[in-house]
Order: structure tokens, then sequence, then C-alpha cells
């Protein structure tokens, strides 16, 4: 083995795979396994966006919180999330980490951060905000991370939130997972400027933009703009340009996009082939110890989604249980 | 009938990681619409009657379209015809070159205005040919385009583009590295290549200096920022000089000198050095690291691996840009913006 060139030490670069590899096959293997109808409601897939949720949590801990989008199983895995509990969730059981009231598009665990999915678009923007004051009171070094669509940016609720992060000086990260698509309607024809940076710069925030689909690329500039906000110098936008294999939920028929785009996408801007042949070209990590993983990975899936089918539903007695907070 | 201009405006230059860890200036899409407005005006004072511009998605163009509409409007004629060419939009640098080769494939583009940081230009003049560039500084480390005015640079690329300073004085040849990873197709930078000990492109700037280990600039002036300012504050290589500067770095605290060099906007870097020599053109050089990544103009580009080899070469007079300094110098001596009342 040579030196390693990467920033990151072999074992964070084994764990940085291991957990897209995790994304990529719990939603692989939700795309087959909605398609029996056994899943309530709807699941959006977070396939091909890997990176992203990756590069940015590995910068956090379980203080830091986030709030998700309704894609957001990917965040919720990479943010330390069970995936048992998230599997059960999504089958709407009783051992789901929201006992199976939450469903994909409300899944949480507060444990770890994760404030939750969200079917209002927009809405994490408000929510992390209050979650970075609360940080910023404690003075724990703590901080907020909202993720978001490009469609989603156009909400006023995320701009408003910028605003407020602006003169609070709150430490939160604004992330736009920017994948060409609202739904159906392309980037190009819903945004005024499709440059989210000057969004950003409306509110005086810094924003950069990234390869999203480049671990390495989100990895160095989420660390660094984690660090300012960690370190008191405010808010910022970190914009992640990637695609989605899937459709916007599972049965869209994806005719917005080009004949052969998702094959094209899968060929050439896949980030776990990216990250794979990079690590291992520069010799760091075998291609026999990602196989492992693969394996694993696979094993642990499969064990979910059978946990998940074989657990009870909810009692109608726990209806309103979880809902109402007195305080 | 006289010549087109083009004009290729990155949407996306300035977008990079250095407005957090340094602070690096945004300009925003209305600001560089404005520019091209702005630079339209002074084409059209000089006579140009005709511009192409490269489409892309970021707004620029349709809040131009937007602005020349108003100004028609009101019934005026500020600007010239304005079109787009038609290639199609990826979003990318590819853009960029495509709209550069495909200018210079027209035959009646005289002048390509630019509008962009080091790496718009650098898309630009690999694949521009003879065609002149003006550049506008629109990007972070802004060491080849001039800061200027852009009214001043549509004035003297109107004025070098129809033939009213003559093309001698109007053009300066300018120099390039090329850049070469087991003889596959050169990779070129317009001020500088440098090798650094980082293997991986991640979010592309150059700003931790421990990581620099060879420097090769095109030119060396201390009044650039970026990684050019560490050979212009050794020692100074003008543009118009032959040859260049080859240094060898090394860690701060291991080098035998040290500079403080302002390699980002706002970031004062402590580099050390190990030596310097002239770098003559056309000899092909190799760096010594063994494995490592190449920045180009203060982006990491290319990586490369022990068994790998990397030349990098000097070319002198490689394109052309419009001499703005000299034809407005030209224009005032000759008065050729000065008009007698009949």
């Amino acid at each position: 083995m040579t030196n390693n060139p990467f920033p990151l030490p072999k074992d964070d670069l084994l764990q940085a795979y291991r957990t897209m590899r995790t994304i990529r096959e719990f939603e692989e293997r939700l795309h087959v396994e909605f398609a029996k109808g056994d899943i309530p409601g709807f699941v959006h897939l977070y396939a091909g966006e890997e990176a992203c949720a990756t590069g940015i949590m590995m910068h956090l801990s379980d203080i830091d919180r986030i709030a998700s989008t309704h894609r957001g199983h990917g965040h919720c895995i990479a943010k330390g999330v069970d995936v048992h509990a998230m599997m059960a969730e999504i089958y709407g059981k009783v051992t789901g980490s929201c006992r199976g009231k939450g469903g994909s598009m409300h899944i949480a665990d507060l444990s770890k951060g994760m404030m939750g999915a969200n079917g209002i678009l927009g809405a994490g923007a408000p929510l992390i905000c209050g979650a970075a004051l609360a940080a910023k009171f404690r003075g724990d070094g703590g901080v907020g991370i909202t993720f978001f669509g490009d469609g989603a940016s156009n909400q006023g609720t995320v701009l408003e939130s910028m605003n407020l992060a602006a003169i609070w000086n709150l430490p939160v990260i604004f992330v736009v997972e920017n994948n060409g698509y609202a739904e159906s309607t392309s980037v190009e024809y819903a945004t005024g400027v499709d440059s989210y940076v000057d969004r950003a710069a409306g509110f005086g925030l810094p924003g950069v933009t990234v390869d999203g689909t480049d671990f390495f690329a989100v990895h160095e500039a989420a660390g660094e703009i984690i660090r300012r906000a960690r370190e008191g110098g405010g808010p910022a936008l970190l914009e992640c340009k990637m695609v989605r294999f899937f459709g916007h939920f599972e049965g869209d028929a994806q005719t917005y996009k080009a004949k052969g785009e998702n094959d094209a996408n899968r060929a050439s801007r896949d980030c776990l082939t990216l990250f794979a042949n990079r690590v291992t070209a520069a010799g760091v990590i075998g291609d026999a110890e990602l196989r492992v993983i693969d394996r694993e990975v696979a094993a642990l899936i499969d064990d979910a989604v059978a946990s998940a089918k074989g657990a009870p539903l909810p009692h109608a007695g726990e209806l309103t249980t979880d809902v109402y907070v007195s305080y | 009938m006289t010549p087109k201009i083009g004009i290729i405006a990155n949407p996306v230059s300035a977008r990079d990681i250095r407005r957090v860890v340094a602070s690096a200036s945004s300009i925003q899409i209305a600001d560089r619409a404005n520019i091209v407005l702005r630079t339209l005006a002074a084409l059209a004072a000089c006579g140009i009657d005709d511009v192409v511009m490269m489409p892309e998605r970021g707004g620029v163009g349709s809040h131009v379209v937007r602005g020349i509409e108003r100004s028609r409007n009101q019934g005026e004629e500020r600007f010239p015809r304005l079109s787009f060419l038609p290639i199609p939009v990826t979003g990318t640098v590819e853009d960029t070159r495509r709209a550069a080769a495909a200018m210079a494939a027209a035959g009646d583009v005289a002048v390509i205005v630019v509008l962009g940081g080091d790496g718009t230009h650098r898309a630009v003049a690999g694949a521009c040919g003879s065609v002149p560039i003006a550049g506008i500084s629109t990007g972070t480390n802004n060491a080849f385009p001039e800061h200027r005015e852009p009214t001043i640079t549509g004035l003297a690329a109107g004025l070098a583009a129809t033939g009213r300073v003559p093309p001698a004085v109007a053009f300066a040849d300018n120099k390039v590295i090329e850049v070469r990873i087991d003889g596959g197709p050169p990779d070129i930078a317009l001020v500088d290549a440098a090798i650094v000990t980082d293997r991986f492109v991640g979010a592309r700037a150059l700003w931790r200096t421990e990581t620099f280990r060879e420097l090769y600039v095109t030119f060396a002036d201390p009044e650039v920022i970026g990684m050019a300012a560490i050979a212009g504050l050794v020692e100074t290589v003008g543009r118009d000089e032959p040859g260049g500067l080859a240094l060898t770095l090394a860690p701060a605290d291991t080098a035998a000198r040290r500079v403080r060099a302002p390699i980002a906007p706002g970031l004062i870097g402590t580099i050390g050095i190990d030596s310097w020599r002239r770098l003559p053109a056309g000899t092909p050089v190799t760096p010594a690291l063994p494995a490592g990544a190449v920045a180009l103009d203060g982006e990491r580009e290319l990586f490369f691996d022990p068994h790998q080899t990397v030349t990098v070469t000097l070319i002198d007079r490689a394109f052309r840009t419009v001499d703005t300094a000299a034809v407005m110098r030209f224009a005032a001596r000759h008065g050729l913006l000065l008009d007698r009342q009949p």
C-alpha cells in the first residue's frame, strides 16, 4: 500500500464507502419492495445523491441537527439512524424509529440529531434555524444543516430562513441538493437565476458550488463551511450539483427526462463508482475490501427488510401517542 | 460589413470554496449581465453591428436580452444586434470550449470578449485559435485578465476589431504552459501550473500551502493574486518576456526561504521556497514529485500516480489578446474617438 494521499485516514474512507453503499442498497431495495405493494404511502429515493449526505455528515456528531427533505433516507443513514428502525418505519411497523407513524416522509430520530424528513417543501429551513439558535444559546458548538432541493429553494420559507440565519448569525448551513428537477420541472424553467450562490449573496451569506457526485469535493467544502459555522462565522450555503437515478417518487414515469438520461448518469456520474475508482487507483483501498463491505451491507439490508416485514403494526390505541407534547 | 464580436460570459465563475476559506467576492448574475451590457454599448459606439454570444442557463443572456429590449422600447439604439450561438448547453466548461471553437470556426468573429476568471480564459484560449481575446475579470483569482472597467475593454475590442488600431499595436502574444500526462493531449495553464501533493480534485481551489511542491509560471507579477504571486514576489517575469519561471516549493518549516504571498483574495499564505530558475520556452520539464495533482491556474485539475510521467512545457506566442492599454493610448494619440464639428 502506498501513502494515503486523501484528506481522510483509511478507516474514514472505508466508512464513507460503507455509508454510501448502505444508502444505495437501501434505496435500490426499496425500489424493488415498493413495487410489491407492501409499503404504505410514497417513497422518494436518494440513489445517485449519496456523496452529498455522506460528505457532509462525516463532519457532524449527534449534537448537530439536520432537517431533511421528503427524500430523506440518505440523510438518515448518513446521520447514523439505525437501518433496521428505518426500514421498519417505512413499512409502518411498531419497531420503526417513529413507531411506524412517520413513514418515509416523516421519518426522524432526535437522538441522532435527525429532526425529520418533511412532506412540506422548504419546511426544514425554519426548523433548523430554531435548532441552531438553541445550539448558539447553549454554546455547545453544534451546527444545523438543512437540506432542500432546487425546487424548494424557490419557497419563501427558505429565503426567510436565510435572512433569519443572517441577522442572528446562526450556525446554519443551507444545502441545496440540485438534481436538476423540481419533481418533474427542470431547474432551467423554474428558477429565475439558477445560481443558488446568488441567492445566498442576497442575504450576505457566502455560498459555494461543488460537484455533488464527488465525495471529496463535498467533504472538503462542507468541512470548511461547518468549521466556519462552529467558530461563529455564521451561516453559509453549499450547492451540490447532483443526479438522481430514480424518479421523483416511486412510480414516476420520468417522461420529463431525456431518453437514456438515467443510464448515462449511472455510467458516468455514479458517486460510488467515482469514489471506488479513485481510492483503488491510489492503492489506498483494495477492491476486495470494498466487495466485503458490499456483501455486509447487502446482508444488513436483507435482514432489515425481513425484520420489518415480520414486525407488528402499531396498535390502534397508539394513535395519538407521541403526537401531542405537554410543556 | 463590420466584423462580429463574440462574447463568452461564464455564469458560474467565482463560486468555489474561496468564498469561505478566504474572503473572495461573488459577482452575481445581474452584475455579469450589466457588464455585458456596458461592453455592448462600447462596441456599438465603435461601429460594431453584430455580436454573437455563448448560450448558457445561468441567466446572463436573458438579463442582457431584457436590457436590450428595454432600451429599444425607449427608442434608443445603444446596442448592437445580439444573437446566440446554436450550440447545446451542458452547464459545464465544455460550453465555453465549444463556443470558442465555434466562434473561431465562423471566420467572421474578430475578437472574443470573455467574462470569467483565469479558468474561463484558459478554456477559451485552448479553443479560440488565432482569434484574440479581450478579457474581463469576473472570477476569483484573476491573474490573467486585467482589472479594468468593462466599458473600456469593450471600446478597445471594438477599435481593434474594426481595424482602426493596427493589429501590431492592438494585439499581444501570450504564453501558455502545456501539461501532458504520459504524452497524452495537453492541458494548458495561462498563468501557473502547480504541482501539489493532493491526489484528489475535491473542491478544486488551492489554499493549503503545505501541499505546494513545484510551480511553473508564464509570467511572475508581484501585483497579481494566486499562485503566480508566489513567483512574482521572488523574481518578476513580464507577460511579454520570453520564457517563464520554475520554482521548487516545500513546507514552510523546512524550506530554505519563505515568502508571504496573496494566494487567494484576502488570504496571505506562507510558502516555503527551496529554489527557482528561469523556464525556457519549448523545453519539457518533468516534475520531481512522483504522485500528486496538477493545479492549472489555481485549480486542481489533473492527478497523477507514480507510474505516470508528467511533462511541463512553456510555449511562447500561444494565443493573442487585445492589448487594451495600447489600443486606448493609440486611440487617444490618433484622435480615434475625437470628432470635429462640421
